[in-house]
């Protein structure tokens, strides 16, 4: 083994402590906070596991929970959905490809903060003049019911993510043979079934990868969320995020926001590593 | 074997290095520990934004004449982030020397760092009531920043047209006349709605509409409210009553409106005639349009039927602490310099001419106080029209995350208004067990 090299680990000591100052040693404090009382200023001591047993009756907490889920799994289909079109239309043969893949990139590089303040004035002011101009009633009042502020969400995550999970599919798309796809034309074989057989179980770790960024995403979605709908109507487009923010910082109660994030983070990683190994089998060797 | 080693030495040079680096932190913050008179270092940690700029310019002012004082700023604007930046702030070990706390929940809060300032000159000086929010056990832990108050604002131009006279509106059944009175003429005035009612601020509804109703219940005493193990809402069908009336008749849909469309967007233009805002708007408008906020906008009372239908609330949105815990040389600077602002000439005239505060102090020329808003705020108060704030004394979080969600649920017909009552009345006690 490599491992028993002194200058192996020499090497690996800057990243090691870097990840144990800003991860590890938060993660541990924080579990240990979640057992206290700790209100941010100063704590009684240790309560045990109450705060563990108070967050599974907490309806706000499960209410935002369940939003969450739901938006996680519309806004991953969408997002890879939108992404792998895009890779495969830019990857096509058609004229200006580096241009167009610029443009879709575009909205990644814009802050989720503003961007939920653009898109807020977009789906309340031109949405309600559009209906209004062409009598659509659809249109109008968006983000004031809960399931306008949903899709009012989706719609904005899936075009400031699709760009980026775009580049993800091109990589992956530009390494897959030509020769295959030549052959598999000579033989006959249909766009679709091209796509099929050939390209989907090449790209499959590209799946992979894409697959576990827009889960991690949409699950720890917060700026976006807080400049978008800012939880409202009635806390019914609250995410789990902003739920513990809300928590500590209004309500005060910094170690039960703990136990929630603890337990947050824990459903999280179940769901990512789930997720990552059933990918992982589906992926081809060459 | 080996590699065990390794990584049990590079785990103790790593517990080592951070130690390290905490203790790097916990130096004094002064940055020297001389208790030499001449030189001191004051770092002022405040959330009043609006002022920051005329702040600073008087805090140079105040160094160049005393020598060897040294005064930092650092302005956190927003209620909750105020809160969120302080704590983190006194976590990290860089402790400032004068901060801000809101009221009776702040003081318990922060109790172990609060100085007493019965000392002061200012605290002798600050007018009657406004002391309640931080008095403790005969202790003052706080100096009052200004007072704020707030109604109904409306655009007197509108009024005038529709043949409304202002002064005749005293009472919740005149209000409502005269709401009436402008939704029949809504084409001719060319308004949208009569009010924006920003449901989805639930500082406006949940803190500041609710206070008008809430506070007789306490007798306009926030720290009746803050030791209140329960809520009555003895005049809930009167709060009702008026937030139905801005409700139907607002521009909608009402939770999705925020401030600044309620302020700019709306008001502003023109677009409604009337807002339920307080004098810290005046600023909004005016970059908007100046003429119009210093001629056109007056301010009506909040009709509190069954108390008090003619007056408005007003009260102390934030005090000045000083932090105890510090080097008293630092405590003895810190009271000196807020005496100086609040009770010495050149200090007063700053606050009323570039703060443009309402003075919660005695001993100011208050026909110096500048804009209209203002100016009806300080009148009210000398006739005594006024309702105590006591939103500060409410459970942590409830004002806004409990009630002004809830009232966000009820414009939406997603809960009764008994429900409402019922359920806001519970998640008080529960805070308050």
């Amino acid at each position: 083994m490599r491992t028993k090299d002194i200058s192996y680990w020499l090497f690996l000591a800057p990243a090691l402590l870097a990840l144990s100052l800003v991860v590890i040693v938060p993660l541990a404090m924080g579990i240990y906070y979640s057992f206290t009382d700790w209100n941010g200023i100063d704590s009684s001591g240790f309560i045990g596991f109450q705060n563990y047993i108070d967050l599974f009756k907490d309806k706000a907490f499960m209410d935002a929970l369940w939003f969450t889920v739901k938006f996680a799994i519309v806004s991953i289909i969408l997002i890879n959905f939108f992404g792998f079109s895009l890779a495969l239309i830019v990857t096509s043969k058609i004229k200006s490809s580096k241009f167009l893949r610029t443009i879709f990139f575009m909205p990644n590089l814009i802050g989720g903060l503003i961007l939920g303040f653009i898109w807020q004035f977009i789906f309340t002011e031109i949405f309600s003049s559009i209906g209004e101009m062409f009598g659509i009633e659809n249109l109008q009042g968006w983000l004031s019911t809960t399931n306008t502020g949903f899709w009012g969400l989706v719609i904005l995550m899936s075009w400031q993510m699709s760009g980026y999970i775009m580049i993800i599919y091109i990589a992956y798309l530009e390494s897959v043979p030509g020769e295959l796809l030549e052959a598999a034309q000579i033989d006959g074989a249909s766009p679709f079934q091209r796509l099929r057989y050939i390209i989907l179980p090449l790209v499959a770790p590209a799946f992979t990868v894409s697959m576990f960024l827009t889960l991690s995403n949409s699950f720890k979605l917060y700026d976006q969320n807080l400049s978008l709908t800012g939880g409202g109507p009635f806390d019914s487009t609250q995410m789990v995020a902003m739920e513990i923010f809300k928590t500590a910082f209004s309500a005060n109660q910094m170690a039960y926001a703990q136990a929630k994030a603890v337990v947050f983070f824990i459903i999280v990683a179940a769901i990512s590593l789930t997720q990552v190994y059933f990918n992982k089998k589906k992926e081809v060797e060459m | 074997m080996k590699s065990k080693k390794v990584l049990l030495s590079l785990i103790s040079i790593l517990v080592i290095f951070s130690v390290f680096l905490a203790g790097c932190n916990s130096k004094d913050s002064n940055g020297s520990n001389k208790s030499d008179k001449k030189d001191v270092t004051l770092d002022i940690f405040q959330f009043k934004v609006e002022f920051k700029k005329q702040f600073e310019d008087v805090v140079k002012k105040y160094e160049a004449e005393n020598p060897g004082v040294h005064i930092n700023i650092t302005t956190v604007g927003g209620g909750q982030d105020y809160g969120v930046a302080l704590k983190s702030k006194f976590a990290s070990g860089k402790e400032p020397a004068i901060f801000n706390v809101g009221g009776p929940q702040d003081v318990a809060d922060w109790n172990k760092k609060l100085a007493d300032m019965s000392d002061t000159k200012a605290s002798k000086a600050a007018l009657e009531g406004t002391l309640d929010g931080v008095t403790k056990d005969g202790e003052i832990l706080g100096l009052p920043y200004n007072q704020e108050g707030y109604g109904l604002i409306y655009n007197k131009k509108l009024f005038e047209q529709a043949g409304i006279d202002p002064a005749s509106i005293k009472d919740f059944a005149s209000l409502e006349a005269a709401v009436k009175t402008l939704d029949e003429q809504k084409d001719k005035l060319k308004i949208k709605a009569v009010f924006a009612l920003p449901a989805k601020e639930t500082w406006v509804t949940g803190l500041h509409l609710s206070n008008a109703f809430i506070a007789p219940e306490f007798d306009g005493n926030v720290l009746k409210a803050f030791d209140a193990k329960k809520v009555d809402f003895k005049y809930g069908d009167a709060m009702k009553k008026f937030l139905d009336l801005q409700n139907k008749y607002s521009a909608q849909p009402t939770v999705s409106l925020d401030y600044s469309q309620q302020v700019e967007k709306l008001f502003s233009t023109g677009s409604v005639a009337i807002i339920e805002q307080g004098n810290w708007v005046y600023g909004s408008i005016a970059g908007v349009d100046q003429d119009f906020a210093d001629n056109n906008i007056g301010l009506l009372p909040i009709p509190v039927e069954g108390y008090k239908e003619d007056s408005i609330p007003v009260g102390v949105p934030m005090y000045w602490a000083v932090n105890k815990t510090l080097d008293k040389n630092v405590v003895a600077e810190s009271k000196k310099f807020l005496d100086w602002l609040y009770t010495s000439d050149e200090g007063k005239k700053t606050v009323l001419e570039d703060f443009k505060f309402i003075p919660a102090y005695e001993g100011y020329d208050t026909s110096k106080i500048s804009d209209p808003l203002s100016k009806a705020i300080y009148q009210y108060a000398q006739d005594k029209k006024t309702i105590g704030w006591t939103f500060m004394g409410y459970p942590s979080g409830w004002g806004m995350d409990k009630l002004g969600v809830n009232i966000q649920k009820y414009l939406s017909n997603k809960m009764s208004w008994e429900d409402l009552v019922k359920e806001s009345q519970k998640s008080w006690e529960d805070a308050r067990k």
